[in-house]
């Protein structure tokens, strides 16, 4: 019993840090440019399809096409920001919604239209490979995507700790008008968050394809459960988002251990609701930033 | 100022009589079952838009989960058609009954967030209700859904034999949605909504029970699309948990009355005429068969308003005419 739980931590811990860097880049942002971008799920869709076409046409490891997907999502993050967001930022919500939400549908059909709706896989020669150690099995495949994935977190934090441009995004999160006066360029602020935060997500998916499928709609299993995870991690919050993804990785696990192997995504809803009625402000409101 | 303004509404009026002539008249004149059917998908998507409207366009709470309400509305009298053999007409109004019921939980959970995580919130209760359909195997049938039993002729359980019958009853739906927000609009309510949606805790400074006008206006918005709900699955003798609370449904709610005009009464049924004429254009061009072609055409409709008119075509629509009025092209201030 108490292995079989380990064992579904286990592998709710290695695919949460693939949630993480999702929900990451959605609160960095919503952080930033206080906006939730509903398209987060389709560029993860993105990476996949590019580290797919990579690896089949040019024989190029799935993990090392990151340094293709996070380049190219980087420069579309910074271009959407520049001619689209930016003529949408303001205090009404609706056209900040429904701007990325149409992107959202546009990116998924395009997708739809262009690659047909087949799943479409890439076989490593560590796809089927799993290390043992005291009885429990880790997939390689996952633990690679887990070690880059906190990896990339890490340097992302010292990046947003450390240097002058992440101390000016942080200011930037904090007060927008006082960090134009103290003379930070919001937009190109702004520019910078939006590519970060698709790089992480082109990331998520090159780094997934080795054990998972692309198809068009993959993005909105994982916009969810980062939609989620960013609620629960307190709206805006790196850390904050990374520890609730690990959560709802584990929790998702757990679920379909115990409950049964359809129910990862009423566990999430059920996460949601619970967040929703008891801790709407998250569980490190006031505290972390 | 008087002098044009009367005149303007004289135009209105006329425009409207024209309107309504033309489209109580039309089955009598369209035979083709085809047509028919276009404008049956107009009428029921223009309701549905309205409906969301009433909330998402006044009080500015935008949801992309009234398939909830849909799926509640079609279920509810399926159930009851089935198990019980009650007619739908009264199943219509119980499951618009028990979508109101709904809404107050729903919206006590949502209503907790604002502005973009609302609608998140909506979405996420639409597709988690889904889910549970789903799984209610002997309850409503599971992932297979059912076919509703064909009695032929039978206007006292909503089934006809005509096409113009069914076009007859979601006319009568969107009427009553149209007056409905006709009265809101011009009541006290109507102007705590929009207050509401201008800036939620500036209304409430000045002593606008923004919780309690938000639960009504969900309510009265989950009532409506619960209603549209149940004549489509009448209309299509066909219900199962993918088509009742259809991602879909919750999009198009909500694309007809931003693309048409969020907050005004005739936004959605004018978003909806553009949206579904398109769709209906591209179908014959293209066969339906291409699949993601209509909603890659749709969000691209979308963007292009939301980055250019953000008032939709109404905000269009009132400049150019006031611009023919002679007046300077007063442009509408963006989503007010």
């Amino acid at each position: 019993m108490l292995e079989t739980v380990v064992q579904a931590v286990i592998n709710g811990l290695l695919i949460g840090g693939i949630y993480a860097l999702v929900s990451i880049g959605v609160t960095l942002i919503f952080g930033v440019v206080k906006i939730v971008n509903f398209a987060q799920g389709e560029f993860v869709m993105i990476g996949m399809y590019i580290s797919y076409f990579l690896a089949t046409y040019f024989g190029v490891d799935p993990i090392l096409s990151l340094f293709v997907s996070m380049p190219v999502l980087f420069i579309a993050g910074v271009l959407i920001q520049h001619f689209l967001i930016r003529r949408v930022l303001g205090p009404n919500d609706m056209p900040q919604i429904f701007l990325t939400f149409a992107l959202s549908l546009l990116l998924l059909n395009l997708a739809l239209l262009l690659f047909t709706a087949n799943y479409r896989t890439v076989h490593t020669s560590y796809s089927d490979q799993a290390l043992h150690f005291a009885g429990f099995y880790v997939p390689v495949a996952k633990l690679i995507a887990f070690v880059v994935a906190m990896g990339l977190s890490g340097a992302l934090w010292v990046f947003l700790q450390t240097t002058d441009l992440g101390k000016a995004m942080r200011a930037a999160a904090q007060n927008r008008d006082v960090a134009t006066l103290m003379g930070i360029n919001p937009n190109r602020v702004f520019c910078v968050a939006f590519g970060a935060a698709l790089a992480l997500a082109g990331a998520a998916g090159s780094l997934l394809m080795p054990f998972y499928s692309a198809y068009p709609f993959v993005g909105q299993v994982f916009v969810l459960m980062a939609f989620v995870a960013v609620v629960l991690g307190t709206l805006g919050n790196v850390l904050g988002a990374l520890i609730a993804s690990l959560m709802m990785g584990i929790a998702e696990s757990l679920g379909i251990q115990f409950v049964g192997a359809d129910s990862g995504l009423i566990v999430v809803f059920a996460m949601m609701l619970l967040t929703l009625a008891f801790r709407p402000q998250g569980l490190g409101a006031g505290r972390m930033r | 100022m008087g002098q044009i303004d009367t005149d303007t509404s004289k135009w209105k009026f006329a425009a409207l009589a024209v309107l309504v002539a033309a489209v109580v008249l039309l089955p009598q004149f369209v035979e083709n079952a085809f047509v028919i059917d276009i404008f049956i998908r107009i009428l029921l998507f223009s309701f549905i838009g309205v409906a969301w409207n009433l909330m998402g366009g006044y009080a500015k709470q935008l949801s992309l989960g009234h398939a909830a309400y849909f799926g509640l509305g079609a279920y509810t009298a399926t159930l009851m058609q089935i198990d019980f053999n009650i007619s739908p007409w009264i199943g219509m109004v119980a499951g618009g009954i028990v979508a109101m019921l709904a809404s107050l939980p729903i919206g006590w959970l949502c209503f907790r967030l604002r502005g973009p995580y609302f609608t998140i919130a909506t979405l996420a209760t639409a597709q988690a209700l889904m889910l549970i359909f789903l799984k209610f195997r002997d309850f409503a049938w599971g992932a297979e859904g059912t076919t509703i039993p064909n009695l032929g002729n039978s206007p006292l359980m909503m089934q006809f034999e005509s096409k113009a019958a069914y076009y007859y009853v979601v006319l009568g739906l969107l009427i009553l949605a149209l007056l409905i927000t006709w009265r809101i609009e011009r009541s006290w309510m109507g102007y705590y909504l929009v207050a509401i949606g201008e800036d939620e805790d500036a209304a409430e400074a000045i002593g606008v029970n923004a919780p309690r006008m938000k639960r009504e206006i969900y309510m009265l918005s989950a009532f409506l699309t619960a209603l549209a709900g149940t004549f489509y699955i009448q209309y299509i003798y066909f219900i199962d948990p993918y088509t009742a609370f259809s991602l879909n449904i919750s999009i198009e709610a909500a694309l007809v009355a931003i693309v048409g005009g969020i907050g005004t009464l005739w936004g959605p049924v004018i978003g909806t005429v553009l949206l579904e004429t398109t769709s209906t254009l591209l179908q014959s061009w293209l066969g339906s068969s291409t699949g993601g072609i209509q909603l890659t055409v749709y969000s691209l409709i979308l963007m292009a308003v939301i980055l250019w008119r953000p008032t939709g075509l109404m905000g269009l629509f009132n400049e150019m005419w006031q611009r023919y009025l002679g007046r300077k092209p007063a442009r509408l201030r963006a989503s007010p």
